[in-house]
């Protein structure tokens, strides 16, 4: 504890000190940018001073901030697809000025789109980041037409999934459960529909993500392996308009206007699917569909506060003749103040609910079943433009959860089950932290920061207690692992803190420019996560629960580190990162054999704590600009966990060796390209190749009680066939110059073109009627064309 | 009940599904110890066999006998019923088997120089009430479901062994359920069948069984059943039953050592 403070000291007047030695006589220029026609703030809008060689980019709200001294200069702003505004600025004084930026329309003979916000900033330290603009999202193929921001973010180095029809994704051999995902800063706790098919952000409502998978800045905590941060569409606060579109699995429909014009705005965008479309096999009454609500009120008070008001809500049904319901999906509402202190000190409060609901409805055996995660968030994020050369963002976080890991209601009077509660678990996470962006010279620029979080696992119901403590006994004759029976339970007030945790959270990174259009990087990030998701399936499904950390299962910590080249060609027309990262997570849970988790209301008697190891190399090769744009990217990775004994008697999992797990795929190569042939057509295609996932196949067989039973290998020891898929799609727009306010486009797509089928699964068993045994195929798509006309008026 | 969960979330898969060759590791084989003692409720119980046999490669046609064991049963060290071999079929015999509830056995067996023992407790079960016939059931709505309905002891952990034996599939469809959510209570065991006509006979068996051999069957169903594997299903392991080796513990058996009372009712479909 002393060491934490005193590192927090050491570094508070170290920034002072920094502080004061780069204050320079020199005045602030700031302001928001916005979009002309709809108001919409612009994220990472390029304000360059060309005679100074300097320059900065809006932040998530749209604001900037940039010193300089006094004199006449020219400044040029600039972003994706808007015209550049190139002006001449006189500085004496400290200056606000918002600029509003036009969408460029585009012509035949002239097509130039810079993907601003995706661009490689070689200069800053941030690294392993990845942006993507809804626009690009929009142009890849994708899977029954249906824009899909996680799908799409799978196509960049080091991130994959699971297979199809596998919820979340994998980041730098990290799992499901690792990734932050932030939606306008609310965390998502299930990001699919459909079990995965689908994910849950409605591509209509989005403006931005971004994706870290390291150097990942210290405001940033809570999930050891990623953060993806999504930001919703303000609104039009200008005018009133509609989009959307219509699918063959879904279709959506986008509402924006002002309030007050020019100061507030509204949208709500919903998206629903067609029910019965995915149990084609039956014709009963079954019924399968999910929908998604997002809404957002943006308010301008003054030029110093702006209020947000968002929501998200999603779910999920199935209906199978009656017998069985499920309802599932998240629910976000969120209100944030953005306020200016001073032309160089941006604020943000957020103050955010979120939950996820999972229930089961199962009339054949007569209960109900319910289960979900309720958190209250709130945020402090500060920004403070110190000057040119010194950035400090610092704030705090303060989460309250409360965790229902399940009840059983009886659904009839004659049912035979038991109403059951499985203990409520409660817990408060708090973390403070202070991230320094410095530029050293010209060629040198560091960024580093500090996290202290903390965790209290607060008072609950029903404690079991275990005889030393130890609620899984090693089984030294069968060479097992078996359950602990309780000795006594304890009952505590919610007040009481049952269990804390403490970690300091330091983050590094540095740039290196070795010329205008060459740099390496470098960053080591050490985070803690808290949460786990209790999951042993191959692929995270919806009603695996979360369980906080406590007196059985400690916190993940992680260290990365990572190195990186950087390089731009052709005045950014192509660019190439190449990355290396290593790294290790300390506590990663695991599950002995056949752990059974649902309804479990004992978790601690069938995990282990753990360890994980990850380490690859990631290149990515970009084309940023012209008619043809797109990337290669190519990862090599390993991805492993072990789980030794406690003492020397105990085999650990797996003989305690370490083993591939489920997400580890040695090569990932992604390809995907758009191309504008005119201004009516343009195609997109990708391709991907994986090596297969890990997977335990039987080394042998044997009969037991009349029936075979395969007899295993040891996990994850063989893998399926390799992964790969070519998908194209072409979007067509039949009247790209009309000046009538509706407009369409229509877009075609072929998923899985050459329709290979690809494993997501190969199971073993005795065929019911021959009696004999079998391995068996499971493969989720073929070949699958689609259709969706998109509008907007 | 937690099963139905995963057969479900596998049904709303979008899917094709087709047998295809795989080429597998294959490890060496180990003695597989299938002994049942199983005292039919109403008969003397003194019948009783058990059956070993050898692990083979994953796709072999059939599992060959272990043949020229030593194989006894020790109730509680005051009776020892040796088992004798049937010719060279694997299965061991004894005729003069004494059952007892909640008394404990230990099973000791030699086999090419290695001696293998496990120790069980003989399990008592209630009996199968009655039987509820359902033609309108399973995911499609036109299946033939089953519910044998017991009643659970009230306020002891009870564990059952529920084995359909119908002649339309070659294999029996096996189940096991514990009383966590259902205890004193009356509750059925389900069984469910596409092809079962009016006439047919279901034979249904419910076994007393102790918590370890539920465990044990969890698990070795989960990995075996047709349904099962998948992406949403537990990642399979070498199941470790009660039984182990004295002279390499390395070379452990599989199989269980299962002592059960048992209760059995014909069922004629309607």
């Amino acid at each position: 504890m002393i060491s934490i403070k005193k590192s927090l000291l050491l570094l508070l007047s170290l920034l002072f000190v920094l502080n004061n030695v780069f204050a320079q006589e020199k005045f602030t220029l700031s302001g928001t940018i916005t979009d002309t026609n709809s108001n919409e703030t612009l994220i990472g809008v390029n304000i360059i001073f060309p005679d100074l060689q300097t320059g900065t980019n809006t932040n998530e709200y749209g604001f900037y901030s940039i010193s300089l001294p006094e004199g006449n200069y020219k400044v040029q702003i600039s972003y994706l697809g808007y015209s550049t505004i190139t002006e001449t600025i006189s500085f004496s004084e400290d200056k606000s000025i918002n600029y509003k930026l036009a969408e460029t329309t585009e012509s035949l003979d002239e097509i130039v789109i810079k993907q601003d916000v995706e661009k490689l900033n070689i200069k800053k330290p941030q690294m392993s980041v990845n942006a993507l603009s809804i626009n690009t999202i929009k142009q890849m193929p994708v899977i029954f037409g249906e824009v899909d921001v996680i799908k799409s973010i799978t196509l960049l180095p080091g991130v994959t999934n699971a297979g199809e029809g596998s919820s979340g994704f994998n980041v730098r051999g990290g799992a499901v459960d690792q990734n932050l995902i932030l939606l306008d800063e609310a965390t998502i706790f299930n990001s699919s529909h459909l079990f995965g098919f689908f994910s849950v952000f409605n591509p209509d409502a989005i403006k931005d993500i971004k994706l870290y998978k390291g150097g990942i800045p210290a405001k940033y905590g809570g999930r050891v392996s990623s953060v993806l941060d999504i930001y919703q569409k303000d609104g039009n606060s200008n005018e009133f308009h509609m989009n959307g579109g219509i699918g063959i699995v879904s279709s959506r429909l986008l509402a924006e206007g002002p309030i007050k014009k020019g100061k507030g705005s509204f949208l709500f965008g919903g998206r629903s699917s067609y029910a019965h479309l995915f149990l084609p096999l039956f014709d009963i009454d079954n019924i399968a569909y999910f929908y998604d609500l997002n809404t957002k009120l943006s308010y301008r008070l003054n030029d110093n506060n702006s209020i947000y008001l968002s929501g998200y809500f999603g779910r999920d049904v199935f209906n199978i003749s009656d017998s069985f319901e499920n309802t599932y999906g998240n629910t976000v509402v969120n209100f944030r103040w953005n306020h200016l202190f001073s032309d160089k000190l941006f604020s943000n409060m957020s103050l955010i609910y979120s939950d996820y609901y999972y229930g089961l409805n199962l009339d054949f055996v007569e209960f109900d079943w319910d289960s979900g995660i309720q958190n209250f968030n709130f945020k402090y994020d500060l920004k403070h433009y110190v000057n040119n050369n010194f950035k400090l963002e610092y704030g705090l976080n303060s989460i309250y959860y409360k965790f229902n890991p399940g009840e059983i209601q009886p659904s009839t009077e004659s049912s035979g089950i038991n109403p059951f509660k499985l203990t409520d678990k409660y817990a408060f996470e708090n973390a403070v932290y202070i991230d320094a962006e410095h530029k050293i010279s010209d060629k040198l620029s560091v960024s580093y920061g500090l996290r202290l979080s903390s965790f209290l696992r607060l008072g609950q119901d029903e404690l079991n207690v275990y005889e030393n403590n130890n609620p899984i006994i090693f089984n030294e004759e069968l060479q097992i692992y078996e359950k602990a029976e309780p000795i006594d339970t304890e009952n505590f007030s919610r007040s009481d803190v049952i269990e804390s945790f403490m970690n300091l959270e330091p983050r590094l990174s540095l740039a290196y420019q070795i010329n205008d259009n060459s740099s390496v990087k470098a960053s080591y990030n050490r985070m803690s996560q808290y949460l786990h998701l209790l999951s042993n399936t191959t692929s995270p499904t919806p009603l695996d629960v979360w369980t906080p950390s406590g007196k059985y299962a400690k916190p993940q910590l992680l260290d990365q580190v990572a190195v990186g080249y950087f390089r731009t060609f052709k005045d950014n027309e192509f660019s190439l990162e190449v990355e290396s990262f290593y790294k290790t997570i300390k506590n990663r849970i695991d599950y002995v054999d056949g752990a059974d988790l649902i309804a479990n209301n004992a978790i601690e008697q069938v995990i282990l704590n753990g360890e994980a190891r990850a380490y690859g190399l990631e290149v990515l090769f970009r084309k940023n600009e012209g008619k043809f744009k797109g990337w290669f990217a190519y990862t090599l990775s390993k991805s492993e966990q072990k789980t030794e004994g406690r003492t020397a008697l105990e085999t650990g999992i797996n003989n305690g060796q370490w083993y591939s797990t489920a997400y580890d795929k040695t090569h990932d190569i992604s390809l995907t390209g758009s191309y504008e042939l005119n201004d009516k057509w343009t195609f997109g295609s990708n391709f991907l190749f994986q090596t297969g996932q890990p997977t335990t196949f039987p080394n042998g067989q044997y009969e037991y009680n009349g029936i075979t039973i395969p007899n295993y290998e040891s996990r994850n020891s063989s893998r399926l066939q390799s992964y790969n898929r070519l998908d194209i799609s072409a979007t067509y727009n039949p009247k790209p110059n009309s000046t009538k306010r509706w407009k369409g486009e229509w877009v075609f797509g072929i998923y899985n073109v050459y329709n290979r089928r690809n494993a997501a699964s190969i199971n073993f068993g005795e065929n019911r009627m021959t009696g004999r045994n079998e391995a068996t195929r499971l493969a989720i798509f073929g070949v699958i064309p689609s259709v969706s006309y998109n509008f907007k008026f | 009940m937690k099963k139905y969960i995963y057969i479900l979330l596998g049904l709303l898969i979008f899917s094709c599904e087709d047998v295809i060759d795989v080429d597998l590791n294959n490890a060496g084989p180990k003695l597989v110890i299938d002994a049942s003692i199983n005292w039919f409720k109403n008969t003397t119980g003194n019948d009783q066999s058990v059956k070993l046999s050898l692990s083979a490669p994953y796709f072999d046609d059939a599992v060959p006998p272990a043949t020229g064991a030593e194989v006894r049963i020790i109730k509680a060290s005051d009776a020892v019923f040796i088992f004798t071999e049937e010719g060279t079929t694997g299965i061991y015999k004894n005729s003069s088997f004494i059952p007892q509830l909640n008394e404990t056995y230990s099973l000791e067996i030699t086999y090419q120089g290695e001696t293998y023992t496990a120790t069980e407790t003989l399990k008592s079960v209630v009996d199968i009430d009655y039987v509820e016939q359902n033609d309108e059931g399973g995911f499609s709505g036109d299946e033939t479901e089953l519910k044998a309905f017991y009643t659970d002891p009230v306020d002891e952990e009870n564990y059952y062994f529920f084995e359909f034996i119908s002649d339309i599939p070659e294999i029996p469809d096996l189940e096991v359920y514990d009383d966590e959510f259902t205890d004193g209570n009356q509750i059925f065991g389900f069984y469910t069948e596409e092809e079962l006509e009016a006439g047919d006979l279901v034979t249904i068996r419910n076994y007393g069984v102790s918590e370890r051999f539920y465990e044990f069957m969890f698990i070795l169903l989960q990995q075996n059943s047709e349904e099962g594997g998948g992406p949403f299903e537990t990642q399979p392991a070498t199941v470790r039953g009660n039984c182990i080796n004295e002279t390499n513990p390395e070379n452990f058996p599989l199989g269980y050592f299962r002592l059960s009372e048992v209760a059995e009712l014909i069922y004629t479909v309607e």
